[in-house]
């Protein structure tokens, strides 16, 4: 719902991503702190940041394969192993340069998805989860096979560099900002494209859709493309970012925290998927910063406890928002900015 | 090459055991249970603590593990899946998977990384004629077929069976009719649940229990519950068997191959067959 006294009367105002002055106020503002954030954040803090930064693309593109085109997807950290393999296999055997396996990395894993994206056409809601699943465990263990994927011991990638010299820690925080905006930025426009309409009518009632003239399986598969292609670019990063990276990386527990990003943070809603990203890395923040406490409550179970606590506060965490948010985040923001806009009347 | 098909299908057995956990939630409650693998581990554990802990007798043991099963199959039914009823199927399936993460954390917080073998796991090999088979794998192979002949008597013989029976072919149609919906989902999640004690036992027999033993669940129900279609008992049995055997046959020719193998069959029957071999067929697309 728009601010008082701001009316649509051109149809620009109606597709516009930012209608207000505030809005674009408040987006300049939010990155010019994003950036600065480099300067005087180092450390800990700045490796959340970075991860937070990767996570929120691969996010963005499961919140456009399942958030926006309703096809579940919980094998996407599968798909970033295969864009993180890609670039560290192409940098360090063949010396390509980062900026050209970037994209390279993203249509690797794009193509990935639209293999493992063709039973979609026949199959939907738990049968696709499940093949999903599949499309995980199939994937993980093809990598760890061959020779020159490294097996189990995983690769070396090589360091960005510009100019020379190696990108530092804060410089990478920049990068992967840039990105994760160019991705925001892609989500938000994409919704209001033919294509995103597609997707969403997709979502709601495929047959009708197909009704309506919509090539169902073309739409599908290109969710599945987007989405994983977003993955891949995730997986460069992540890359990039470890300078060294094993199968044991890509788990079937980071898939799921991409899908409760977009289970906390809104099904559906692009600012939401950021959101999520957000809550589900401060919650895995909150683990090692909780686990001395425990320790020292319980000191008979000492060493056990960050490892189980990682996995029973993310599932508490999650499940708090399934019974009693289920809209997410972005949902209850939107609740509190129209109570704002309309106070001091109900409606 | 015949000691690898027999045990094949002894392992087959626990599998289809596993499967059925799976089936009998499904067909009540149209709830995939994806917690149920870490059911298992649990159990097993408790098992352990109780032998190990306590010094109970392996006997009383074992039968304290199956109505502590069925206590844990109702207890997560009635707090945590009762409540989403109604709700869009990705929330419950998203329920059980935090489930599994909540039950993996109790096993890790309590018994971290230990693993062991059950006290009462018999040794050695029994050699019948030509082919020798290991004895845990011929054990729970039994037990998991007594427990089929039961199951079936169940379904086929008794009122509750039929009540069970009426709720999976359609709720609304059983509530009308005077029978408790909800009494029957909570039963079937307790049976499911003491199914996870028993499978608990046995998987600790064949394998030995680990932290990641719970992995097991999605690593070969799902795949032997989608060979079977989600909702058929006999299915459930034959596609365990099916996947048992691939498995040896696969680690046979090529060691490491058997993790891969009930994935690639299950993408074959999700491509081929998305209803399974014995699975209901449904007029609507799926």
């Amino acid at each position: 719902m728009l601010p008082s006294g701001v009316f649509n009367t051109r149809p620009e105002q109606d597709m516009a991503i930012l209608r207000t002055k505030t809005q674009w106020l408040l987006l300049v503002a939010g990155l010019v702190f994003l950036v600065t954030l480099g300067l005087y954040v180092s450390g800990e803090w700045m490796n959340w940041l970075i991860m937070v930064g990767i996570y929120t693309v691969a996010a963005i593109g499961i919140h456009i394969m399942t958030g926006l085109c309703g096809q579940f997807s919980i094998g996407h950290s599968a798909f970033m192993a295969l864009g993180a393999y890609t670039t560290a296999i192409l940098g360090t055997r063949y010396g390509l340069s980062p900026w050209i396996t970037l994209p390279l990395s993203g249509l690797a894993a794009g193509v990935g998805g639209l293999i493992f994206g063709v039973p979609a056409l026949r199959i939907k809601g738990f049968y696709l989860v499940l093949t999903t699943i599949a499309a995980q465990f199939v994937i993980m263990w093809a990598i760890r096979q061959p020779d020159w994927t490294g097996k189990t011991y995983g690769l070396e990638v090589p360091a960005i560099s510009i100019g020379g010299s190696a990108l530092t820690e804060a410089q990478y925080w920049w990068l992967t900002l840039g990105l994760a905006a160019i991705t925001l930025f892609f989500a938000k426009n994409i919704q209001r494209t033919a294509t995103g309409r597609k997707f969403v009518a997709v979502r709601d009632n495929d047959l009708a859709a197909e009704v309506m003239g919509i090539d169902l399986f073309r739409t599908k598969l290109l969710a599945f493309f987007i989405g994983c292609f977003f993955a891949g670019i995730a997986g460069w990063l992540w890359a990039h970012y470890l300078l060294r990276i094993n199968p044991d990386l890509f788990t079937f527990k980071l898939s799921l925290w991409f899908l409760a990003m977009i289970i906390i943070g809104g099904m559906g809603s692009t600012s939401g998927a950021v959101m999520g990203a957000v809550a589900i890395m401060l919650v895995d923040k909150a683990v090692p910063a909780l686990s001395p406490v425990l320790e020292s409550v319980f000191p008979s179970l000492g060493f056990q406890i960050p490892a189980a606590l990682s996995l029973i506060l993310f599932a508490l965490v999650v499940m708090f928002f399934i019974f009693l948010e289920p809209k997410g985040l972005y949902h209850r923001l939107e609740r509190i900015k129209l109570y704002y806009r309309l106070n001091p009347f109900a409606y | 090459m015949a000691d690898v098909l027999v045990q094949g299908l002894l392992v087959g057995g626990v599998y289809a055991l596993i499967a059925l956990g799976f089936v009998l939630v499904f067909k009540s409650s149209q709830v995939l249970n994806l917690a149920y693998g870490e059911m298992i581990a649990v159990l097993s554990y408790l098992l352990y603590e109780m032998l190990a802990g306590w010094g109970l007798p392996s006997w009383a043991g074992i039968l304290l593990l199956v109505p502590c099963g069925a206590a844990l199959g109702y207890v997560m039914e009635r707090l945590a899946i009762r409540p989403l009823l109604g709700q869009p199927f990705l929330s419950v399936l998203m329920m059980t998977l935090m489930l599994s993460f909540l039950l993996k954390g109790v096993v890790v917080l309590f018994w971290g990384s230990k693993s062991f073998t059950l006290p009462f796991t018999p040794h050695g090999q029994w050699d019948l004629g030509p082919i020798s088979v290991i004895p845990g794998a011929a054990v729970s192979f039994l037990t998991a077929l007594v427990i089929f002949m039961l199951l079936t008597i169940l379904f086929r013989r008794t009122r509750v069976g039929l009540s069970m029976r009426v709720v999976a072919a359609d709720p609304g149609v059983a509530q009308s009719l005077g029978v408790r919906v909800r009494q029957i989902f909570s039963l079937s999640w307790a049976i499911s649940g003491a199914f996870a004690a028993v499978c608990g036992i046995l998987v600790g027999m064949v394998f030995t229990v680990t932290p990641v033993m719970g992995d097991i669940g999605l690593g070969k129900g799902l795949p032997v519950l989608l060979l079977g279609g989600l909702n058929s008992i006999p299915g459930s049995a034959v596609g365990g068997l099916i996947i048992g055997l691939a498995e040896s046959l696969g680690s046979y020719y090529q060691p490491g191959l058997e993790e891969v193998i009930p994935w690639l069959l299950m993408l074959v029957i999700l491509l081929a067959r998305p209803y399974g071999l014995f699975g209901e067929r449904r007029i609507e697309r799926i």
